[in-house]
C-alpha cells in the first residue's frame, strides 16, 4: 500500500499529499479551484501555495502548438511579358 | 518548348532586341544591327560610283561586264571570256604566303559577295558561295578561317543571304566546329556572332540545334572574351525560348554547371539574360534545380536581389527564385543565404510583377523560416499590405505573417506591437471565403494570442478592434474545415483572457462550438476508431473533437459560461470522450469536466454518467496534466463519498504521480515530509488544518486560538494567520525538549 519512500506513511498522509499536489498543479495550469480547495491549500501548503504563484504557467496546457502551413506544394507558371 | 512562327518569333526577338540591347549597354553592338537599305541603295548605282580601292580601269572595265559575269568572274574565272577581267595567282619563286595567296581571291569573293548582297533576288549565286565559305572555315589555315568567318559573318546582315546560311546544315555546321575550334578570338566571335544572328529565325534555330550548336555555345561560356560569352548566352536563350529539344539539350551539355557561375558576372542585361536561362531550364525541372543549388545558385541570386537595381533583372532573378522556392533542399539554402532578407526589400517599389514574385516567393520560403532573424522590416510590410484590395497580396502577406509568427516569440510581439492584430481581423473580414486568406489569417491571430509576453496585449486587441463577433461568424456554414479548426484554436486562446469570456458567450459562441463538436465527432463515429480516420478537406475530425473540447474547456472557466455549457447536455459527451484514443482529446475532456465539477450539481451528474471508471484509469496516465485533471474530477466527484471511497481514489493516484517535473515539486515533498515529521496522524478527518510548519517569524499573540486548544499549545509551533478554520483535537506525539 505505501509507495512513498518516506517510510511508515498512511493513505491519509498519501492523499493529503496527492491532493496538495493535484491542485497546485491545477492552479499551475490555470484551472479554478473550489472554496474549500483553496482553503486546504493554504493550510497545507501554505508557503509553498505563495510560490507558486510565482512560477511561470505549466507548459503542458498552453494548448496546442503552432503548426507551420506547407504553401511550396507546387509550382505555378506565370505568364510571360 | 515549340518553335513559335516566325512571324512571332520575329516580333519577339525585335521587342527583347529594344529591351536587352538599349545604345548604353555597353556590349559590343554591330552583331545584331542589321544594315540598313541604304547601303544597297548606294550600291545599286555602283556603276556609276567608284568603291574605295578600285583604280578607274577597273570599274570601267567592270562596268562592261553585266552583274552576273563580274560575280562569275571573281568566284569562277576559269570560265572567263575573253576580254573579261582575269586575274589570276601569282607564281612567285618563293612560295607565297598562304595569306598572300587568299588575299586576292578572297578579296574578289568578297566583292561578289557584295553583290548579292546587293541583289536579294539572286539566291542562286548565295548559293553557290555557301559551299566555298564552308569549305574555307575548315581549312587548317587559321588565318583563312578567321576571314571566311569574317565573310559569312557578312552575309548574316541581309535577310536573303542569312537565309540561305541557315538553310545549309553544312555552313551552320561548320560554323559551329570553327567557333568550337578556333584558338583565335576574333574568329570565335564572328562566329558566336553569326550564330547569333541566325537565332533569330525559327529555322536558323533548327540549323543550330541540329548540327550540334548547343553544346559548342555551352562551351563558349567560358570564353575570356565577353562579347562571346553574351552572343553564346544570348544564342542559347532564343534557343531555349524557341527550339524544341532544346531545353534537354542545354542540360545534357552541363549548361547549368557552366551558367550558375556567370552569376558573378556584374553586367545587369547579361545576368537578366543568365537568369531567364535558368528559369526556362529550370522550371518544372527537379534536377536542374539540384544542379543549380550544387553550384552555389541560390548565394548567388539572392546575391542580385540585393545588390542590383535594375528591374527586369531583379524580375527574372526573382523568378528563379519562384521556382526554386518550391524544392526542399533549395528552400533552407535560399532563407540561409538571406532570401528572405533580399526578397523583402522589393516589396514596396513600382514594379508590380516584381512585388508579386517576391511575395509568392517569400510564401514558399517562409515554413522554412521561422528561426530567421533580422526580418523585422519585412514583417512590418507585411502588415502594412494586410490592407491590401489585391486577393493575391493578401494570400501571401497573410500566409508569410502565419508562418512567421509560427513558434517565434520575438515575431509575434513585433507583429502584436505593429498593429498587426488590427490588420489581420480586417483581412479575415476582407477575406469572405477566401479560404486561402482566411486561413493563413486566423492561424496568424492564434499563433498571436499565445505562447509570448505580449499574448494577453493581443488577446484584448481582438476584442478592441470588434474581431470577436467576426471570428465567431467563420465557425458557420459552409464549414471549411481548415478555417474552423484554426479558428476553434484562436477562441481557445482568446477566451484564456478574462474580459473576453463574456463578449465570446454573447456572440454565440458557445452554442455553435457544441454542435461543431457533435458533429465532428459523429463523424468519428461513422467511421469507425483506431486507424481509420477520417479527413474532411484535409483535417481530421478528432482534430475538431480536440479543438472544440479545448476551447470548451477554457471557456468553462467562467461560470457563466459553465452553466450554458452544461446545460447543452455536453456532460455525457465528455464523459464519453475520456475513453478516446486521442491522447489530447482524453486531456481536453478531463479539463473541461475538471472546470464543469467546480459546480456540485455538475459533479453529481458527472458521476452519474460514471465518469469515475475511466477516470480512475487516467490517473495512471504518464501525462500529467490528463492525471491531474482526472484526479480533480475525482476529488470533486468524492467529496461527499465514504472515506473507503476516497481512500480508493488515494491509492489509484501512483506515488509516480508528476515525477516528470521533479524541481517544482520538490518544495512540495520537503514540506510534505517535514509536516510529516511532527504531526501524528493516525485518524485524519480531511477536513481538518493543521498548522504548518516554520512561521517562527509571525507574531505569537493576537490570533484567534480555541480554547480548547490553548493547553496543547506547544510553543515551538506557530499558526498561519490566514487560517479560517478551527484545529482539531488530536492525540500529538511526546514534544521533545527545546
Amino acid at each position: 500500500m505505501n509507495r512513498e519512500e518516506a517510510p511508515g506513511k498512511s493513505p491519509e498522509e498519501m492523499y493529503i499529499q496527492q491532493k496538495v499536489r493535484v491542485l497546485l498543479m491545477l492552479k499551475k495550469m490555470g484551472s479554478n479551484l473550489t472554496p474549500n480547495e483553496e482553503a486546504f491549500l493554504r493550510n497545507y501548503a501554505g508557503v509553498v501555495h505563495s510560490q507558486m504563484s510565482q512560477l511561470p504557467q505549466h507548459p503542458i496546457d498552453q494548448g496546442a502548438e503552432d503548426v507551420v502551413m506547407a504553401f511550396s506544394r507546387s509550382e505555378t507558371e506565370d505568364r510571360r511579358q | 518548348s515549340p518553335a513559335v512562327s516566325e512571324a512571332e518569333g520575329a516580333v519577339k526577338v525585335e521587342e527583347w532586341q529594344q529591351t536587352f540591347y538599349a545604345p548604353d549597354s555597353g556590349i559590343q553592338s554591330g552583331a545584331t544591327t542589321i544594315r540598313d537599305e541604304d547601303e544597297s541603295e548606294c550600291c545599286k548605282k555602283y556603276s556609276l560610283s567608284a568603291s574605295a580601292g578600285e583604280s578607274a580601269t577597273d570599274i570601267e572595265a567592270q562596268y562592261s561586264l553585266t552583274r552576273a559575269q563580274r560575280v562569275r568572274a571573281a568566284m569562277f574565272p576559269e570560265t572567263l571570256v575573253e576580254g573579261e577581267m582575269v586575274l589570276t595567282a601569282q607564281s612567285n619563286p618563293d612560295q607565297p604566303t598562304n595569306v598572300q595567296r587568299l588575299a586576292e581571291p578572297s578579296q574578289l569573293l568578297k566583292t561578289a559577295i557584295v553583290h548579292l548582297i546587293n541583289y536579294q533576288d539572286d539566291a542562286e549565286l548565295a548559293t553557290r558561295a555557301v559551299p566555298e565559305l564552308t569549305k574555307l572555315l575548315a581549312d587548317e589555315d587559321q588565318v583563312v578561317v578567321n576571314k571566311a568567318a569574317l565573310i559569312v559573318n557578312q552575309l548574316t546582315r541581309k535577310e536573303a543571304s542569312r537565309r540561305v546560311l541557315m538553310q545549309s546544315p553544312q555552313m551552320v555546321s561548320a560554323v559551329v566546329r570553327a567557333m568550337q575550334n578556333t584558338g583565335d578570338l576574333e574568329t570565335a566571335r564572328c562566329a558566336a556572332s553569326v550564330l547569333h544572328s541566325l537565332s533569330h529565325q525559327r529555322e536558323g534555330l533548327l540549323a543550330i540545334f541540329k548540327s550540334g550548336g548547343i553544346p559548342a555555345l555551352v562551351r563558349m561560356l567560358g570564353s575570356p572574351m565577353e562579347s562571346v560569352m553574351f552572343y553564346a548566352i544570348t544564342t542559347l536563350h532564343n534557343l531555349l525560348l524557341h527550339q524544341e529539344g532544346a531545353k534537354m539539350a542545354v542540360r545534357l551539355a552541363d549548361g547549368l554547371q557552366r551558367m550558375v557561375p556567370l552569376l558573378k558576372k556584374t553586367n545587369p542585361k547579361f545576368l537578366a539574360i543568365t537568369t531567364d536561362c535558368l528559369q526556362l531550364l529550370s522550371y518544372g525541372n527537379q534536377e536542374s534545380k539540384l544542379i543549380i543549388l550544387a553550384n552555389g545558385g541560390p548565394e548567388g541570386l539572392v546575391f542580385i536581389m540585393r545588390n542590383y537595381n535594375y528591374e527586369k533583372l531583379l524580375w527574372t532573378t526573382s523568378r528563379v527564385l519562384k521556382v526554386l522556392s518550391v524544392c526542399p533542399s533549395n528552400k533552407p539554402a535560399i532563407v540561409d543565404a538571406g532570401g528572405m532578407q533580399a526578397l523583402g526589400q522589393h516589396l514596396s517599389g513600382s514594379s508590380q510583377r516584381l512585388t508579386q514574385n517576391c511575395l509568392w516567393t517569400l510564401r514558399n520560403l517562409s515554413d522554412a523560416a521561422t528561426k530567421q532573424e533580422g526580418l523585422d522590416g519585412l514583417l512590418q510590410i507585411l502588415v502594412s499590405q494586410l490592407g491590401s484590395d489585391d486577393v493575391n497580396m493578401l494570400t501571401c502577406a497573410t500566409g508569410i505573417l502565419s508562418n512567421l509568427t509560427c513558434n517565434n516569440a520575438r515575431n509575434k510581439a513585433l507583429v502584436t506591437q505593429s498593429g498587426g492584430v488590427e490588420a489581420l481581423i480586417h483581412a479575415v473580414l476582407r477575406a469572405g471565403e477566401k479560404e486561402d486568406v482566411a486561413e493563413p489569417a486566423v492561424c496568424a491571430l492564434r499563433h498571436l494570442t499565445s505562447r509570448h509576453p505580449d499574448a494577453e496585449l493581443a488577446q484584448n486587441a481582438v476584442r478592441l478592434h470588434y474581431g470577436i463577433s467576426a471570428i465567431t461568424k467563420l465557425l458557420g456554414q459552409p464549414h471549411y474545415w481548415p478555417v474552423v479548426k484554426a479558428t476553434v484554436g484562436l477562441i481557445r486562446n482568446l477566451a484564456l483572457c478574462p474580459v473576453n469570456q463574456a463578449p465570446l458567450r454573447e456572440s454565440g459562441t458557445i452554442p455553435r462550438l457544441v454542435n461543431l463538436l457533435l458533429k465532428a465527432h459523429q463523424e468519428t463515429q461513422r467511421h469507425g476508431s483506431g486507424a481509420q480516420q477520417t479527413y474532411q478537406d484535409g483535417v481530421r475530425m478528432e482534430e475538431i473533437v480536440e479543438g472544440c473540447t479545448g476551447a470548451l474547456h477554457i471557456l468553462a472557466r467562467d461560470p457563466i459560461n459553465r452553466g450554458e455549457i452544461a446545460s447543452m447536455q455536453t456532460i455525457p459527451l465528455f464523459v464519453q470522450l475520456l475513453y478516446s484514443y486521442v491522447e489530447n482529446i482524453k486531456r481536453v475532456s478531463a479539463g473541461v469536466l475538471c472546470e464543469l465539477a467546480l459546480d456540485k450539481q455538475c459533479a453529481e451528474m458527472i458521476d452519474a454518467e460514471g465518469a469515475s471508471a475511466p477516470l480512475m484509469e487516467l490517473l495512471h496516465s504518464p501525462n500529467e496534466g490528463i492525471a491531474t485533471y482526472a484526479a480533480a474530477v475525482l476529488f470533486r466527484i468524492s467529496e461527499d463519498k465514504s472515506s473507503d471511497y476516497r481512500k480508493r481514489v488515494s491509492v489509484e493516484l501512483t506515488h509516480s504521480l508528476f515525477k516528470h517535473d521533479p524541481a517544482a515539486w520538490e518544495m512540495v515533498n520537503i514540506f510534505i515530509q517535514e509536516s510529516h515529521r511532527t504531526l501524528a496522524h493516525s485518524q485524519i478527518n480531511l477536513d481538518a488544518v493543521y498548522p504548518p510548519y516554520g512561521y517562527s517569524d509571525l507574531p505569537m499573540d493576537g490570533l484567534p486560538l480555541d480554547a480548547e486548544l490553548h493547553e496543547q499549545y506547544m510553543p515551538e509551533m506557530t499558526y498561519d494567520p490566514r487560517q479560517q478554520v478551527s484545529l482539531h483535537t488530536l492525540p500529538r506525539p511526546p514534544i521533545q525538549s527545546l
